[in-house]
């Protein structure tokens, strides 16, 4: 699982190294991810280690945000007065996005082309 | 400097007690929710987080020192968004299953999911500093934190319109899936990862494993997507 470990770490400063160096505005995770799973893809399978490895990483990821979330307690009255945008962007934004992605996959997986997908 | 209060803000200076206060409120925020039977619209990290919010109150310990102490977990933060890669490449063979709707939903989708919440936020007045805190709001923690620092937003507003966004999307998908007609459970599961990535994706697995995984392929595929066209697209 370590050696699962050090491939994750690999793999992020490498990305950080992509970002830094080509000077691009996408987070070194995110660069490291993409190389990860291009790897994976090439080499059509994962090892033991580094799938332990992830899935321990990725159940603590709840608490590696919290710092993060426990923020907005002490930080949210430098958004006063802007409340109202802010709610209504989350709460109708939301549903017309869910409204949206449920009609369009509806509609692409309608009756017949959901038959040729089978 | 004596008693209990020098004590604990001298320990205040000690990275261990924020780690050891981020674990603690992390368990009791988990029990509380189960004790109160998992509700769909509570998130466990949110009852964690109140939970952390009173103790760094009522401890002679501030937010600044709190968050400082606590990089030692965020750190970490960097190779769990490249672990992320691990279930997507995992999960990438249900793509072939509905390969046509998903090449067309995802983008769709995801860019709608920005775009609806960044008019809305805009047409009623909110700086640039917010709309680059709301706009990967429908993006997995790990991935949103890593968008909103290259767009200038905060992540604190960020995070916490992150559970919002996943509350809200997880109920929308339950009340309006029956009022649509949608039953596929692969459909419930995309959309579910899609707007309400980890969130959504939890309440996919209680649907069945089958709506899970469809869930956790639409929130890896919108996380990188949003995350590799965003940065570009944003200053319009």
């Amino acid at each position: 699982m370590l050696r699962g470990f050090l491939v994750l770490i690999g793999f992020f400063l490498a990305g950080e190294t992509a970002r830094l160096g080509l000077g691009l505005p996408i987070s070194g995770g995110v660069l490291g991810m993409l190389g990860l799973v291009t790897v994976l893809v090439m080499r059509g399978q994962v090892s033991d280690g580094l799938a332990s490895a992830s899935k321990a990483i990725i159940s603590v990821l709840v608490l590696l945000i919290m710092p993060g979330v426990v923020g907005i307690f002490f930080q949210a009255d430098a958004f006063d007065g802007y409340w109202l945008a802010i709610l209504s962007a989350l709460l109708i934004g939301t549903v017309l996005s869910v409204l949206s992605t449920l009609l369009l996959m509806r509609w692409l997986t309608g009756p017949r082309k959901y038959q040729e997908t089978q | 400097m004596t008693g209990l209060a020098g004590v604990l803000s001298a320990l205040g200076d000690d990275p261990m007690l924020a780690v050891g206060l981020t674990l603690a409120a992390f368990l009791a925020g988990q029990a509380l929710v189960n004790l109160m039977g998992k509700p769909a619209w509570l998130p466990a990290v949110f009852v964690s987080a109140v939970v952390l919010a009173l103790a760094i109150v009522s401890l002679p310990l501030t937010y600044a020192a709190y968050r400082e102490g606590a990089l030692w977990l965020t750190v970490l933060l960097g190779p769990a968004t490249v672990a992320l890669g691990v279930p997507l490449f995992q999960q990438m063979h249900h793509i072939r299953q509905m390969l046509m709707p998903i090449l067309v939903a995802l983008p769709v989708g995801a860019m709608l999911a920005v775009i609806y919440a960044l008019v809305i936020a805009w047409a009623l007045g909110a700086t640039p500093h917010i709309l680059a805190s709301l706009a990967p709001k429908s993006v997995t923690a790990p991935i949103a934190i890593g968008i909103t620092e290259a767009l200038g937003g905060s992540v604190p507003l960020l995070m916490g319109s992150l559970l919002l966004t996943g509350v809200v999307a997880t109920i929308a998908v339950d009340l309006l899936a029956g009022q649509l007609k949608v039953s596929d459970e692969r459909i419930l599961g995309f959309t579910l990862g899609l707007n309400g990535h980890a969130v959504g994706t939890v309440r996919a697995f209680e649907i069945s494993a089958t709506a899970g995984a469809f869930a956790s392929l639409g929130m890896s595929l919108t996380g990188v997507f949003t995350a590799l066209l965003l940065p570009f697209l944003f200053p319009f």
